[in-house]
């Protein structure tokens, strides 16, 4: 009995220390912001765009601030899974790239999603801590997307 | 060994964590509504249940007695009346009926409260989306079809993944209702069709829908205000 158990975790350790191999590309711009990013299609506030570097670039631009233990797999399988999905449905590097439609509409979910406290996500800030946004924060983004959004949708 | 274990461990808290949903904060709407009273003089109100009566604060409204509550927003406070819309803009054969067919399916499920059924009738929309092909459309309206489409299919993929969530559900829907109303200004429709306006949803600002009634369903509150809203414009 004991040497059964002891080949089944020979083999996970083995299975672990094999996927230690797999490490892809990371999603990281080495200081070359794109020139479709949110922060040079409007002027952000340093306030507002600090709270945004923080609490979500890591999942939503193409330059994430990986943590030391995102060396280790499966971690880093979970954490690129995120990372994708984050950037599908919004990407703040690629934001001059969305039609004004999709810009607007994207807007209003931010706000949304912030205020309604869904973002950022449980999972990310119960490590990343100081991602969490205080009601204060929250208010300073959605406050200053409320403006940005009244004064796109006046030039329609 | 003890590697594992650990592993084991963290991987654990991230499943679970994941899995977690924030609970929505208390709400804030009804704050801010305070609050812009107090800082405004001369701010018209409405009553809650008849948006077109106004007046001034602690007036009661005319036709219910009930105190007026509700800031008219500048849109609400120039009353526009019913407006009949001009021809479409596009001469294409190209139409939005099925589109149009499941939006008012979608809409009729959240008037119900059924969030369930908002979902597939969302899914539905986007298949519809999907499979709708666009080269009939003149080329000068190609560009922008294709704008509102994505922006829609992507509404009706977030009413469709969320099922339960019908306040998630209703916000998708108000930016789901401007692209269908700007894909009925451009191709027209055959139907009887009516755009009515809720001044209580969003603070006044996106309280917008389509209707194949006269009647006001209101498809942002449900069973809570059913009636509430008034008549925009109709085709």
């Amino acid at each position: 009995m004991k040497k059964v158990f002891k080949k089944i975790f020979i083999t996970a350790f083995v299975i672990f220390l094999l996927m230690q191999l797999y490490q892809p590309a990371r999603n990281f711009d080495y200081g070359q912001v794109s020139v479709a990013h949110f922060t040079k299609t409007y002027a952000v506030p340093e306030n507002v765009e600090t709270i945004l570097r923080t609490s979500c670039y890591d999942c939503h631009s193409n330059n994430t601030n990986y943590p030391s233990y995102s060396n280790i797999q499966p971690i880093r399988l979970f954490m690129d899974s995120h990372i994708n999905e984050g950037k599908e449905n919004l990407n703040f590097s690629e934001w001059g790239n969305y039609s004004s439609r999709k810009q607007r509409s994207k807007l209003n979910e931010i706000s949304k999603q912030i205020e309604d406290g869904e973002m950022p996500l449980a999972s990310y800030t119960l490590i990343h801590r100081n991602a969490t946004l205080t009601t204060a924060q929250k208010e300073e983004v959605t406050d200053w997307i409320d403006k940005m959004k009244d004064s796109l949708s006046s030039k329609h | 060994m003890k590697s594992i274990i650990k592993l084991s461990i963290i991987l654990l808290i991230f499943t679970f964590a994941s899995c977690k949903e924030n609970k929505s904060e208390s709400n804030k709407e009804g704050a801010a509504i305070e609050s812009t009273q107090a800082d405004k003089e001369g701010q018209l109100y409405s009553c809650p249940m008849h948006p077109e009566v106004h007046g001034k604060q602690g007036e009661v409204c005319s036709v219910c007695g009930m105190k007026l509550t509700e800031p008219v927003t500048q849109a609400a406070a120039a009353p526009e009346k019913v407006k009949v819309q001009a021809e479409p803009l596009s001469k294409s054969s190209f139409s939005i009926d099925g589109i149009l067919n499941n939006y008012l399916k979608l809409k009729n499920a959240l008037a119900n409260d059924d969030s369930k059924e908002a979902a597939n009738a969302a899914k539905e929309l986007n298949v519809t989306l999907t499979n709708l092909k666009s080269d009939k459309i003149e080329a000068k309206f190609k560009k922008e079809y294709a704008d509102i489409a994505e922006d829609a299919k992507e509404h009706a993929e977030h009413i469709g993944d969320n099922p339960g969530k019908i306040e998630h559900q209703r916000e998708h829907f108000a930016m789901l209702s401007t692209d269908v109303n700007d894909l009925i200004k451009i191709f027209g429709t055959d139907k009887k069709i009516y755009r009515d306006y809720c001044p209580m949803y969003d603070q006044g600002k996106s309280g917008y829908w389509i209707s194949e009634t006269k009647e006001i369903k209101n498809p942002y509150y449900g069973s809570e205000m059913l009636t509430c809203g008034g008549i925009t414009n109709e085709w």
